[in-house]
């Protein structure tokens, strides 16, 4: 068979790959995802939280990397296949990821905690920087999954609803 | 191109057991060859031999010309289908297909196309995106054929594909590799102890027993001129009836009864006069006649024709007629019959006599 093709050959191929061919980019992205927030909550939970660490924040805190999880394994299945409420459903999340930012880690950062009438701050500079980092990589991999994950379940939709306009 | 040469192959194992003896055999380009025979008789080792799947202790393996005795597996272009489909149990039928091209990290778009051409020639294209449990056992049978088709082998090699299948789907299935032969006209190897697939496949048979290569020839050769005992006893269903016989004159002399050799016949025996011959007489070369006193024990009806399982004599000796038309013989009923077409074969070598 001949490797030789036109451009325009080779786009109609790459369309109609898509019909056999799983949304990978997008779905190891949401893996990648997974990752970045677990990296994040490990180091935020081993930090000596102090009087605050009781709080219902950092309950709810715990609860959303829990649903986070969940809601991200499942969108890289659901975007894998091409199934675009996924794909939305992870702009959402890498949203979430962009304002959990200015919640827990900020806090933790502002916070301090006095032992023997001495003040240290709870969080260090540089132990804040890697949770941002991690949350903002967490994000980004969630935001560029979602919008390839909506770009190419569009694309797929029209070029079936062509081939059946032409069947038909 | 696809010319394969076995060139006295020998198969012995580790433990010294000899699988395949003095295997020769010259495969010409775009040929179907069936290799048959019973269990263990050395046709799947000889097959795994040709493909790189098991060494080869002696002999020489030409493909081409070029000698890929020693080649490993992946060097040689051949592709392989196994009985049990080895199909990706995590992978649609499409990733299946296209699997072996992206380890070689062919352009994704060139194993689209030999997919879907591949799916299109096996009737694959509305299954692609169906994962293999969700396939009946024929589909999943040519999703594995399809995975051999786009790699463009040179050499298709098939080990008992469709023992898995049940007869119906063993009989379609068949057809579509008669077809997918035809269509491709590739070099293929077939292995099957089912004598009706070889006899309906095969360009060459050749017919195998103890690790031995007992004949080799068309399906009618094979047939109609068996070289020994043994593939006459093998080829042909029912199998072949086997009697001893004592040539006396122009007379062949059994226990059971005396049948007279036409002059071609008593030719053909002439350095036997006196001797114990063994006749073979397939049962569809039985007709009713006059020659021999069969005594039925039970009576088959097959449609356009009649098995008739009887004895000779008292219940020493059995046989079995294929009679034309429909027959409604009783248990202890006598038929007298004729032997239509006799083979003759040496008592003690057990070849043919020609």
């Amino acid at each position: 068979m001949s490797t030789l093709m036109s451009p325009a050959e080779q786009k109609q191929i790459q369309l109609d790959r898509m019909r056999y061919t799983k949304n990978t980019l997008s779905s190891r992205l949401t893996l990648l995802a997974i990752v970045f927030d677990v990296l994040y909550f490990v180091s935020i939970y081993s930090t000596d939280v102090g009087s605050w660490y009781y709080s219902i924040l950092i309950g709810a805190s715990i609860v959303y990397n829990l649903v986070f999880m969940l809601m991200a394994f499942l969108s890289s299945e659901g975007v894998k296949s091409y199934h675009i409420g996924y794909a939305w459903l992870l702009l959402v999340l890498g949203v979430g990821q962009i304002v959990r930012i200015f919640i827990l880690p900020m806090q933790a950062f502002k916070a301090t905690v006095t032992i023997s009438k001495v003040t240290y701050p709870v969080m260090q500079m540089p132990q804040f920087t890697y949770v941002v980092v991690m949350l903002i990589l967490s994000a980004i991999c969630c935001l560029i999954a979602g919008l390839a994950g909506i770009k190419r379940s569009r694309t797929l939709e029209a070029y079936k609803a062509s081939l059946s306009e032409k069947a038909a | 191109m696809a010319n394969i040469s076995l060139q006295h192959l020998d198969k012995i194992y580790d433990n010294n057991v000899q699988a395949v003896y003095d295997f020769n055999l010259e495969v010409k380009d775009g040929e179907f060859i069936v290799l048959v025979g019973p269990s263990g008789c050395g046709k799947s080792t000889t097959l795994r031999m040709i493909a790189g799947l098991e060494d080869i202790s002696g002999g020489k393996l030409l493909l081409d010309g070029q000698d890929i005795t020693t080649a490993p597996a992946k060097d040689r272009d051949m592709a392989m289908v196994f009985q049990n489909y080895a199909l990706y149990a995590h992978m649609t039928v499409y990733e299946n297909m296209a699997f072996s091209l992206t380890l070689r990290k062919e352009d994704p778009n060139v194993i689209h196309k030999k997919v879907l051409a591949a799916a299109e020639i096996l009737g694959l294209t509305d299954q692609l995106n169906k994962k293999p449990k969700q396939l009946s056992g024929g589909q999943r049978q040519r999703v594995a054929m399809g995975r051999a088709i786009v790699r463009s082998p040179k050499v298709f090699l098939f080990d008992e594909p469709l023992s898995n299948l049940d007869a119906k789907l063993r009989g379609a299935t068949r057809r579509e590799i008669l077809l997918l032969h035809k269509r491709m006209n590739a070099t293929m190897l077939y292995v099957t102890h089912d004598q009706t697939e070889a006899l309906t496949l095969a360009d060459r048979i050749v017919c195998m027993s103890m690790g031995h290569v007992q004949q080799i020839g068309t399906p009618l050769e094979l047939y109609d001129t068996p070289a020994n005992l043994f593939v006459a006893s093998f080829i042909g269903l029912p199998p072949m009836n086997f009697f001893d016989v004592e040539v006396q004159g122009d007379k062949l002399v059994s226990p059971y009864f005396t049948v007279t050799a036409t002059a071609e016949e008593q030719q053909l025996l002439a350095g036997y006069q006196g001797k114990t011959i063994v006749l073979g007489v397939r049962p569809e070369n039985i007709e009713v006649g006059n020659d021999v006193a069969v005594k039925v024990f039970s009576n088959e009806n097959l449609g356009m024709n009649t098995l008739v399982h009887g004895y000779l004599g008292g219940d020493a000796q059995t046989i079995t007629c294929k009679l034309r038309g429909w027959c409604d013989y009783k248990r202890g009923d006598e038929v007298n019959v004729s032997f239509v077409k006799r083979h003759f074969f040496d008592k003690e070598t057990t070849n043919a006599i020609r």
